[in-house]
């Protein structure tokens, strides 16, 4: 559970992406993910993989990566077999494109998560207009993913303590036994919660409409070098991909796949 | 009775950074443990191999002659009880009365005797006249009493007890420590992990302290808990009593033996009052 979470956990490194400013490191978030949505064939797909794993590689980041990734192996099975189990036609080629996609989104986001500090982000975010509330609101979110992944570990290991067979019996009772799980969870959570808006509360919090940042977020060259390639791939991927030379590319591939 | 046996233990939970460095430690039946140090000594690590939550990665825990790796952690569970430092993270029944029924459910006790067992155990633990509310209306420290109890129901041979007296007030701490000692009495072993070295000096019979994924210093609590250099080692203060023996002596009074518990303070003190030596 907690290494799945371990993809979108920001550990600090001094490396060149680590250092670009919240904002480009958003935009090359936004030309990964919309490239892993629109480019619908393999070869494309595997282009955009290998350019993140080569970021990831330049944040010195690709372990926790790789790790995590052997948490998710078990969604990317699934999404491997049941679009295999059900397409009509094209079969490999799609479940496989599929699956890559799924892989390429969720790296996209772990280039961006592993190497954006949350109060970073949220300093992005209030720089960009966005109400503190609602800043505070998403870095809490993630600032908490790993503590919820904590609890629900505690969790599941009092009940084990109390003779409960999680590992244990069908379907049923697996899903019966998750009731067990989650009803402490998230009373657990929402008492959480409400402490935590009384301690931000009595520090101050919302006491003024607008608050100085103490953080002056410049954008430098290798920021503004970042942006401008990071719009220009994506100008170029969106049209190329609805071009014929694009049709015919994924024709190849389909050609080589043949009747699978 | 040798209860769970841990030999040499190492454990780290993410292969790099060890967190246990070899432990080796026994629990025996009918005796208090106290299981002492800093915050990331490694002692809920180690405890949590006590029921096989944690399996080690070199050396072996055995309870009652079981390898841990061998059995799940429910199988455990049925000797070794574990009650965690916070009761929300256990709670999760309608009411009070089911929280109780459901470990007893689990552990194969028949209905009838079931309701028997529960009812004298929300009784013990001042808990009867909630049992048809909901755990999470209870105040904090009848929390605690209810995972307790919950554990207690079905009378494992071993307890472990996660920092019981935290958030506790005074009054509650010491029926804690009274429950401690009843179960002792009853021949139960427990282990008890704490930072509170005055509870420790009222349960423990021995006392084990740890420092970086090591046992540093174990044995009689009366001699543990009065070294005031393996107290120090292990980042805990002495206790009150032997900190003011302690005092006495530095002023020149001569004590014949540095005492734990009050009474052996009193009886010192009487000795010198009498005159001469005890």
């Amino acid at each position: 559970m907690s290494s799945v979470l371990d993809v979108f956990r920001f550990r600090r490194k001094n490396t060149p992406l680590h250092r670009l400013d919240p904002r480009a490191k958003f935009a090359i978030l936004v030309l990964f993910s919309a490239a892993s949505l629109i480019l619908n064939d393999l070869a494309s797909l595997l282009l955009v993989l290998a350019a993140e794993v080569a970021l990831l590689a330049v944040a010195r980041s690709a372990g926790e990566w790789l790790r995590s990734l052997k948490g998710l192996s078990m969604l990317v099975a699934m999404i491997l077999a049941l679009n295999y189990l059900t397409l009509p036609s094209n079969r490999l080629f799609t479940a496989l494109t599929l699956a890559l996609r799924f892989i390429c989104l969720t790296t996209a986001f772990s280039v961006f998560f592993l190497t954006t500090a949350a109060d970073e982000l949220a300093t992005a975010l209030e720089a960009s207009g966005l109400p503190r509330e609602y800043s505070i609101m998403f870095t809490m979110s993630l600032r908490f993913v790993p503590s919820l992944a904590r609890d629900l570990q505690t969790i599941s290991d009092a009940l084990r303590c109390r003779g409960l067979e999680l590992e244990k019996g069908g379907l049923r009772t697996r899903i019966r036994n998750y009731t067990y799980l989650l009803v402490p969870l998230i009373v657990y959570e929402l008492r959480r919660s409400l402490m935590i808006a009384e301690a931000l509360e009595a520090r101050g919090f919302g006491a003024l409409k607008r608050v100085e940042p103490y953080v002056e977020l410049r954008l430098g060259r290798a920021d503004y070098a970042a942006i401008a390639t990071s719009c220009t791939l994506l100008a170029l991927t969106v049209a190329l991909r609805f071009t014929s030379l694009y049709e015919a590319f994924v024709r190849l591939q389909l050609s080589i796949f043949g009747e699978l | 009775m040798e209860a769970i046996v841990a030999e040499d233990v190492h454990f780290s939970y993410d292969g790099l950074q060890p967190v246990l460095n070899g432990v080796s430690l026994v629990v025996r039946t009918g005796e208090v443990l106290a299981l002492m140090g800093e915050n990331g000594a490694g002692k809920t690590t180690l405890v949590k191999h006590f029921v096989g939550l944690l399996k080690p990665r070199r050396g072996r825990v055995l309870v009652f002659g079981v390898d841990t790796r061998e059995a799940t952690v429910a199988q455990l569970a049925r000797r070794v009880g574990m009650v965690f430092q916070n009761p929300d993270h256990q709670l999760f029944a309608e009411t009070v009365e089911e929280e109780v029924l459901f470990t007893l459910r689990n552990m194969g006790v028949p209905p009838h005797e079931a309701r028997a067992i529960c009812d004298a155990v929300l009784r013990e633990f001042d808990l009867a006249r909630y049992r048809d509310r909901s755990p999470y209306s209870l105040s904090v420290g009848e929390r605690k009493r209810l995972a307790l109890a919950s554990v207690l129901s079905y009378d494992p041979d071993v307890l472990v007890l996660d920092e019981p007296t935290a958030g506790q007030d005074y009054f509650n701490k010491s029926k804690i420590a009274r429950l401690v000692n009843g179960l002792k009495r009853r021949g139960k072993g427990v282990v008890v992990v704490t930072h509170d070295v005055e509870f420790a000096a009222q349960v423990a019979d021995r006392v084990a302290l740890m420092a970086g994924g090591r046992v540093v210093r174990e044995g009689p609590a009366a001699e543990v808990l009065i070294d005031a250099q393996a107290i120090a080692a292990a980042r805990l203060t002495l206790p009150q009593i032997p900190a003011a023996a302690a005092i006495l002596r530095e002023r020149g009074v001569k004590l014949s033996r540095i005492p734990l518990l009050p009474g052996g303070l009193y009886a010192e003190v009487i000795a010198l009052l009498d005159g001469g030596a005890p």
